[in-house]
């Protein structure tokens, strides 16, 4: 694939185009180019204009406090296809300032607000940077290496306290649950009332007010507590009568620092770690993870580890666009029924997992160079007998009952449009993407395993509506059947771990970029290694989370019954958005 | 008029009322387990045999919640919202009768309340009362999403209620006659149905959304307005509006019935007319199951949909039904 | 003929008390430890932000006055059907007069976008 397009696979050699103002990353493991931050925006505007690179798939920072220095990653890719064109800017840890690259891609809105969030790195000309995944008011950036969480052991995991002698104390048994919450003087929980709601309010969009005659624009909070946001995600929404003039997604309530505990574990301790993000598509978030750590290190899974790879991300992208779909059905009101169908479907591939990995969702099934266990022939078997048999019937079921659903077509077909410009100025992925028109797959732009041997095609659909994101998880769940015949029909026999499985692995300083086509889109890992266990950068570019961006271009001018099906339809889970 | 008659006026007042309180419990239940089916589960199966004691376990759950009455709301509005919504569900069936007479130790009973001249502009003038309650409710909470629920419920029950009243044209044209008795008498050989299919489907649809229930139950829809126009309501007084849905429900699926589906009427129901509430009871479940079949169905239409079906659409059918079959009817009875 | 009036009056009490035992019922058992925050009006867990009432849509307003028109409409038309049998070709031509008109009315409130809702 890679030969019959060589303009598009070949990265431009930057120095030669823009001499002085960047340089090669010449570190040892790094790649890519630095820029000046004076010169960050027209280099990257001739890249986006002249060059093809149209999708910002992520940004990033780094804090290198030994150096002193604080670095902004910015991985930029064609829609066209191939490999990354990585940026980087330095920059001094007294005075971390970049210019913002909202203007040129509205993708990076909550990318840059999530690294001003959690490393304190102002992007100057960014329409709205405010904390984002932590509350306002919160004191100092917790991703920079300096800053230590309450009751701190140690840098990095295992920490002395419970190894090795085994037995746990923890910090907080010292101080029990009840005594350690301290109020300051004069607080009162019950009264207190946060103070960054305000500032949100204040930039919702409003009806004019002399329009005397209609009624008054409604602000009105949909979430967090809300039955229909998909967990505790919340959108302040303006009303004129029903349309909605403005939205304002909020997110965080579920934040744990996923990032932060990421590079307090070992690189191991990660993979299980990764589960929790999509918790529904813990063997995508696996793939992506062991990818980019098997780039720092430089191994390859054996040809049945990969096979087995494929086989299950293909299985938890059919279960996550049945579930999806159920549950879209859900918020068009529909009471539970395709939901429940789609979830018996689930449990059978769930069934499936819990054979391989010993659980069911948070299944920490892939390791460096391979998978944990090996898939035993009557599990080949029952996954045989799904995917030639049960689930091809099950989508055609979906299919016929719901697609030509009169009010199913009537609520999503021209609803909560988003064209195929907005998409990829918003860095949507996956079927957010691949709806509106965009055939942007990373399995065939970027083809990583063993996809680039596998045929399938890369579904599209054009009209960017709810009812074409609908489609084309059907169309997906198809193609991932035709993905897994493929695998099941041709699996090698042979070894299904490069290598001696170990706890602890040795990973040679460097940086990689992790992607995988996951089921809700784009999932990068970015992580830095400085040969010690842990990683120094553990960054995880959460599909959901971007796909986000998207939902105030969608929602503008839909009724308020129609932004619940919209937000169905992008298709969030909360364990990703809010890490 | 004599005691014993005021007395068995409150003995047939009570047993209406509790039956439908007691229907309206198991109406709940029926639901769950209906749907449960329906969703390939099992549903509520532990409280008793087959969960027949699942509502008597509801009931009391409810009892015994904490209400709460929010801060800014109304308060006399929002103590009364519930009682003026549920009662005109519990009044509306007066009307409708469950079967001819018996003779219970001698004294000939009619198996009806009463039976009134203008049995169905009683249901409908009653069935608009409903309304209210809705409306104050959204009102009375201070809460964004009751009050939009209530509008727009009171928009589309309204909106319905020209549909609903269209609809009774037809059978009241066949049956020359406002009573509800006479309506059913003249279904002895043929129900309505079969003559008036079109006026049968307009009253479905439109008591489908004159009682909030899928796929019209934009009121109360639970994706965008949590709870509609009772999100603020708990305890007892939530009971209420859970009860007024279903005892409507139950009333639409009765009055359907005796309209449509020639009501108590059945095979030997002349000789032992003890059969008429069997029948009707009968009839009932099964438009109840249709009912609850829709609602494990369907999604919902959006609102604004729904406000032009029944504007733009149900309402001129109505007329037309009505104008036609008036030609038949003077046709051939004039 | 009257005496058919009264157990109306007989049910509207008994469903009246049955309604508000069961009000009754609640307030005397349930527990009440109300705080200010148990009290605060929900909006999905956030203080609520304005006022809970406020000035609605006119259309809400538009379609009460149209139900208002045309529900007497209906309620003539269902008098005009339980005699339409006795009142014969001459009281069947008066009613298609009638609903024609009620017809265009209806038209007329299409056409000028009063049923619109966006």
């Amino acid at each position: 694939m890679s030969e019959a397009v060589p303009r598009i696979a070949q990265i431009p050699n930057l120095v030669d185009l823009f001499p002085d103002k960047v340089q090669p990353d010449t570190r040892p493991g790094y790649q890519g180019y630095l820029v000046g931050r004076e010169h960050l925006l027209e280099v990257v505007q001739r890249l986006r204009d002249e060059y093809g690179y149209d999708y910002l798939s992520s940004v990033t920072g780094v804090d290198y406090l030994p150096e002193g220095k604080m670095e902004v990653v910015y991985h930029l890719y064609k829609t066209l296809g191939g490999p990354a064109l990585v940026l980087k800017v330095q920059m001094p840890r007294e005075d971390p300032r970049v210019p913002s690259l909202v203007p040129l891609y509205r993708g990076a809105e909550f990318q840059e607000r999530e690294a001003w969030d959690l490393l304190g790195i102002r992007f100057e000309g960014h329409p709205d940077l405010r904390r984002i995944l932590m509350w306002e008011g919160f004191a100092g950036f917790p991703l920079r290496k300096d800053w230590r969480e309450p009751y701190f052991e140690e840098e990095a995991k295992p920490f002395k306290s419970r190894w090795p002698e085994g037995f746990v104390f923890r910090a907080e048994d010292r101080n029990p649950f009840g005594d350690n919450v301290q109020y300051p003087p004069g607080f009162d929980p019950e009264t207190w009332t946060p103070p960054d709601d305000e500032a949100i309010y204040r930039v919702l969009k409003r009806a004019s007010e002399e329009d005397d005659l209609h009624a008054d624009t409604l602000v009105v909070n949909l979430g967090p507590q809300h039955p229909s946001t998909h967990g505790v995600f919340r959108m302040v929404v303006s009303l004129s009568e029903e349309t909605i003039l403005d939205l304002k997604p909020v997110m965080g309530y579920l934040h744990r620092n996923h990032e932060k505990i990421g590079e307090r574990n070992t690189f191991l301790q990660n993979m299980p770690f990764t589960d929790r993000l999509d918790y529904l598509c813990s063997m995508s978030n696996n793939f992506g993870y062991a990818l980019a750590v098997e780039k720092l290190m430089g191994v390859k899974p054996p040809e049945r580890a990969e096979y087995i790879r494929v086989m299950m991300a293909e299985l938890t992208r059919f279960l996550n666009h049945i579930f999806a779909i159920g549950f879209l059905l859900n918020d068009l009101g529909a009471y539970f029924t395709p939901a429940l169908y789609a979830i018996e479907e689930r449990e059978l591939i769930l069934d499936i997992f819990e054979a391989v990995s010993g659980s069911r969702m948070m299944c920490n099934y892939f390791r460096f160079g391979g998978v944990a266990r090996d898939v035993s022939p009557d599990i080949l078997e029952k996954v045989r007998r799904l995917v030639y048999d049960r689930l091809p019937r099950k989508v055609d079921e979906m299919d016929e009952f719901l697609t030509r659903n009169e009010i199913v077509r009537e609520r999503c077909e021209g609803v909560g449009v988003l064209t195929a410009e907005q998409a990829i100025a918003n860095s949507a992925s996956g079927p957010v993407l691949r709806a509106s028109g965009v055939p942007y797959d990373v399995r065939r732009a970027e083809p990583y395993s063993i996809y680039d041997r596998l045929e399938f095609d890369v579904a599209v659909r054009y009209h960017g509506d709810i009812y074409d994101r609908y489609l084309i998880r059907l169309d997906e769940m198809r193609q991932s059947l035709r993905i897994l015949q493929q695998v099941v029909r041709d699996i090698p026999e042979g070894p299904i771990m490069t290598g001696k499985p170990q706890y602890q692995v040795r990973v040679p300083p460097g940086e990689a970029y992790g992607r995988v086509e996951g089921p809700k889109g784009e999932l990068g890992f970015y992580v830095v290694s400085n040969g010690k266990p842990n990683p120094w950068r553990y960054h995880v570019r959460a599909p959901s989370f971007i796909n986000l961006t998207s939902l105030v271009d969608m929602a503008r001018g839909a009724k308020v019954a129609d932004v619940v099906a919209i937000l169905g339809s992008i298709d969030i889970v909360l364990g990703e958005v809010d890490r | 008029m004599d005691a014993g008659l005021f007395w068995e006026w409150v003995i047939k007042s009570l047993i209406i009322v509790l039956m439908l309180t007691a229907g309206f419990a198991y109406a709940t239940l029926y639901e769950r387990r209906v749907i449960a089916r329906i969703q390939v589960r099992i549903g509520p199966n532990r409280a008793g045999p087959f969960g027949l004691l699942q509502p008597v376990a509801d009931g009391i759950k409810l009892i015994f919640k904490e209400e709460l009455t929010p801060a800014g709301a109304d308060k006399v509005l929002f103590f009364l919202a519930p009682i003026i919504t549920v009662l005109p569900s519990l009044v509306i069936t007066a009307v409708v009768p469950w079967g001819d007479t018996v003779v219970i130790g001698g004294r000939v009973i009619r198996l009806y309340l009463t039976d009134i001249n203008v049995g169905i502009l009683y249901i409908l003038a009653v069935a608009s009362i409903s309304v209210y309650g809705i409306v104050l409710a959204g009102w009375a909470s201070n809460n964004k999403y009751a009050l939009l629920g209530g509008l727009r419920s009171t928009a589309q029950m309204i909106s319905y209620e020209l549909a609903l009243g269209l609809s009774f044209v037809g059978p009241i044209l066949l049956a020359g006659s406002l009573s509800l008795m006479d309506i059913i008498n003249a279904q002895k050989h043929l129900w309505f149905v079969v003559l008036q299919p079109a006026a049968f489907l307009l009253y479905f649809l439109a008591s489908l959304a004159e009682v909030n229930r899928a796929p019209f139950d934009m009121p109360e829809a639970e994706q965008e307005l949590t709870a509609g126009y009772h999100a603020e309501y708990s305890g007892m007084k939530f009971a209420l509006f859970f009860m007024a849905e279903y005892i409507k429900m139950i009333a639409v699926a009765m009055i359907g019935a005796s309209l449509f589906l020639g009501g108590f009427m059945g095979p030997f129901v002349d000789r032992f007319p003890w059969l008429g509430p069997v029948y009707l009871f009968l009839k009932v479940a099964v438009w109840l199951f249709v009912m609850i079949w829709l609602r494990a169905t369907l999604p919902r239409i959006r609102y604004d949909r729904l406000m032009q079906l029944g504007w733009k659409v149900m309402f001129p059918l109505g007329l037309l039904n009505a104008v036609v079959t008036a030609f038949v009817v003077v046709l051939v009875g004039g | 003929m009257l005496q058919d009036y009264l157990p109306l009056f007989v049910i509207l009490v008994v469903g009246f008390a049955v309604a508000l035992i069961a009000v009754l019922l609640g307030m005397l058992f349930g527990p009440r430890r109300p705080t200010p925050r148990k009290a605060a009006p929900y909006e999905s867990g956030i203080v609520p932000y304005g006022p809970g009432r406020r000035r609605m849509s006119i259309r809400f307003y538009l379609v009460a006055v149209l139900f208002i028109l045309f529900d007497v409409e209906v309620v003539f038309v269902i008098f005009w059907a339980a005699a339409a049998r006795q009142l014969g070709w001459l009281g069947f031509l008066a009613m298609l007069v009638f609903l024609i008109v009620l017809e265009v009315a209806h038209v007329y409130a299409w056409k000028k976008g009063a049923l619109e809702w966006d």
